[in-house]
């Protein structure tokens, strides 16, 4: 085999007078930004959709049934490409200047990521509230909670609970989707692995480094949750044998 | 809006169609290929035999971890090098060729862990009902596990299948020319974003919302049958 | 106190009341029951809105519930419930449960609300069970506790939905001696319950229902001396022999 293996590249200068660990480095803060804000995104809108999917008001259901549809039914590359491009386009002449010009890329790649996993955040959000039993909600209203009060006090604090193996997951699954706003200029983790591979064709060294880099941040969203879930465990109650029919 | 342009999308029908023509090969072959890999990942990994399973728990973990578009770019620059270890020779495979072999590979690892969920939600008793019977071990998965445990878990397969589907539009990352592919080298072209990328996104959304209703149905007379 | 009249409810178009009328006054305690599916849980949630109902009305202190105008959270909460599978929050340990609406929904401090809670905590002989969570309890416990929580809210009147029906047998009777208990002191109870030997001991009135409708609705001597109707007759045989 003539592959010439060279652990030494990473350090190595760059035309930019970095060393190419830096861009590693830069590539993994923006992958780390990216991914967060977008979570905290997705985490406050799919909320409300889920909560929204779960009243009785049949337009409330019926928008945020038609949110997660449209979302879930499109490549995320597609989206972030409509973000970009069509929607500047569409929208009042000035917004779009604003949007093409001042609008700085991260916030739109984020805001694009966020919607995206909105939706899937929303269809967890609701499996937990629909989990929880109907008197839950009668005690919460018996009491004189109002409708909302129910939501904030009683069924969204035992959703989430509920839930989080499966929004951990998707807390997990963000990292690795903000590859995708490479696409739209993100100079994120995955942009850099391009660019390194490019300028030195050491695939196998930085295949290695980068999917260790991802394996390592899935596996610390992971643990931060897993304490998370420690944290707010409920005693005496096991988790899927809720009170109540 | 209004100068919306419908004229720049029939114009280039030809090349949009022959790019999903693509994207839908892909996803068939990485749904079939993923499908039987998968399974047989699954069988390893509830094997007793402990290197089996830790290839099996390895092979999982590590493409569930990793981005997709990561293991394209991955496999398009490794499989050439590797085929060049074993046969000596440089073979340039093509963007268009190496995303059907790296879909089936990475799909693999998810429905295996779906064909395993499925596989575990068997009772014990048909397993010793099926050794009860005279089957041997592959006997009893082939003619009483396997076939309930696909049953049951169709509605997730094709599920991952739609997924499947939107995520070949990152084969961007080495160029190839699929559905989304053709519209983003006619925008290149033509300039004309946002005919090209809202065909895109419209098409995309009416084949899997069309799909994951069917899915959806599916689901139901399933659960009735059961 | 609590005013029921001509009330009709249907699901799509399967009815399931028809037409009730009835009232409490102030210091009863009227006890419903009949056969499963008669209608009576169902009726018991329309006093405080739980459940809408298309034709009558229900006057709670003045109040009428079926009036959009009338603001809901407002009179739920001056009506205590209690409900079959008790429905304490199993997030909130014991004080939080007792605390949690009056801090929300009164407004009180949360000192005095966890003075108030621990009190009538106290009062239901769980005092030593405030810190745990319901998970941590006992069905009768918990029943217990959702009385005390209902209590805390300084209720006009208390509803009680088979609040047994969901208890391990030994279980049943530290519950109902809180009911008893509160029944002395006056307060105004309506209770849908199987229960006939407290009907018996603190009943004023016994209403029974089938299929949706008030069959029977009787001062306790004459309900259990002889029931009018058939039907509530077969029941209270069935019930009483087992």
């Amino acid at each position: 085999m003539n592959y010439h293996w060279d652990w030494m590249f990473f350090f190595q200068e760059t035309d930019d007078g970095l060393k190419y660990y830096d861009w590693i480095l830069s590539g993994l803060g923006w992958t780390t930004f990216v991914s967060l804000a977008s979570l905290a995104v997705a985490l406050t809108l799919g909320s409300v959709l889920g909560v929204m999917r779960t009243t009785p008001k049949r337009w409330l259901v019926g928008l945020g049934d038609a949110y997660v549809d449209v979302f879930r039914n499109v490549p995320l590359i597609v989206q972030l490409f409509m973000w970009f491009f069509v929607v500047p386009e569409l929208v009042p002449e000035k917004l779009g200047i604003w949007m093409k010009q001042d609008l700085p890329y991260f916030v739109t790649a984020i805001v694009g990521l966020g919607l995206y996993t909105a939706a899937r955040i929303a269809e967890q959000v609701k499996a937990g509230i629909n989990s929880l039993s109907r008197g839950q909600r009668f005690a919460g209203l018996a009491l004189g909670f109002t409708e909302w009060q129910t939501y904030r006090y009683v069924r969204l604090p035992m959703a989430y609970r509920i839930v989080l193996p499966a929004l951990t997951s998707e807390a997990m699954n963000i990292f690795k989707n903000s590859a995708v706003t490479y696409a739209v200029g993100i100079l994120e983790l995955y942009f850099q692995y391009k660019q390194i591979i490019e300028k030195t064709s050491q695939v196998l060294e930085i295949t290695i480094v980068v999917t260790l880099s991802y394996f390592i941040l899935a596996f610390v969203m992971n643990r931060i949750l897993a304490f998370v879930e420690a944290r707010t465990r409920v005693p005496g109650l096991i988790v899927g044998q809720k009170g109540g029919k | 809006m209004s100068d919306f342009d419908f004229s720049v999308i029939t114009q280039n029908w030809a090349f949009l169609a022959e790019g999903l023509r693509y994207t839908l090969q892909v996803t068939v072959t990485a749904m079939l290929g993923g499908i039987l890999i998968g399974t047989l990942l699954a069988l390893m990994r509830l094997s007793s035999i402990v290197p089996l399973q830790w290839f099996a728990a390895g092979y999982v973990n590590i493409f569930r971890s990793v981005p997709l578009v990561q293991v394209i770019l991955a496999f398009y620059l490794i499989i050439p090098l590797v085929l060049q270890m074993i046969t000596g020779k440089q073979i340039p495979i093509g963007a268009a060729n190496s995303a059907y072999f790296t879909f089936t590979i990475f799909e693999a690892a998810y429905y295996s862990e779906i064909m395993r969920s499925g596989i575990q939600s068997i009772p014990k008793g048909q397993i010793a009902a099926g050794y009860a019977l005279g089957f041997t071990y592959g006997q009893t998965m082939r003619f009483v596990v396997l076939p309930q445990a696909f049953r049951n878990m169709l509605p997730v397969l094709l599920t991952q299948t739609i997924i499947l589907f939107q995520d070949v539009s990152l084969v961007y990352a080495i160029g190839a020319t699929d559905f989304f592919g053709a519209a983003d080298k006619i925008t290149q072209r033509d300039l004309r974003p946002v005919e090209m990328y809202t065909t895109v996104a419209v098409v995309y959304f009416i084949i899997c919302f069309t799909l994951s209703r069917l899915v959806k149905r599916l689901q139901s007379r399933i659960a009735i049958i059961r | 106190m609590i005013e029921i009249k001509n009330v009709s409810k249907w699901y799509g178009s399967f009815q399931v009341l028809t037409d009730c009328t009835t009232q409490v006054s102030k210091s009863e305690v009227v006890v419903v029951c009949g056969p499963s599916g008669s209608g009576k849980s169902t009726l018991i949630k329309c006093v405080n809105a739980l459940e809408p109902f298309q034709q009558g009305s229900i006057v709670v202190d003045g109040i009428a519930v079926e009036n959009p105008k009338t603001d809901l959270p407002k009179l739920r909460a001056r009506v205590g419930m209690v409900f079959q599978n008790f429905e304490l929050f199993p997030h909130m340990t014991i004080t939080d449960n007792l605390a949690i609406a009056q801090i929300k929904v009164l407004g009180r401090g949360r000192e005095e609300a966890v003075d108030k809670g621990l009190k009538l905590l106290d009062r239901v002989g769980l005092k030593n069970q405030a810190a745990k969570f319901p998970g941590q309890l006992s069905g009768g416990q918990q029943q217990r506790v959702a009385i005390a929580r209902a209590l805390a809210m300084d209720p006009i009147c208390m509803l009680f939905d088979e609040p047994t029906s969901a208890l391990d047998p030994e279980m049943i009777n530290e519950v109902l001696d809180v009911m008893v208990q509160l029944a002395h002191e006056g307060m105004t109870m309506m209770c849908v319950t199987h229960e006939m030997g407290f009907a018996r001991k603190v009943a004023n009135r016994v209403i029974f229902m089938d299929r949706g409708a008030i069959v029977e609705d009787a001062a306790k001597e004459d309900f259990f001396g002889q029931p009018r109707s058939e039907r509530a007759q077969t029941f209270l045989a069935k019930i009483l022999n087992h």
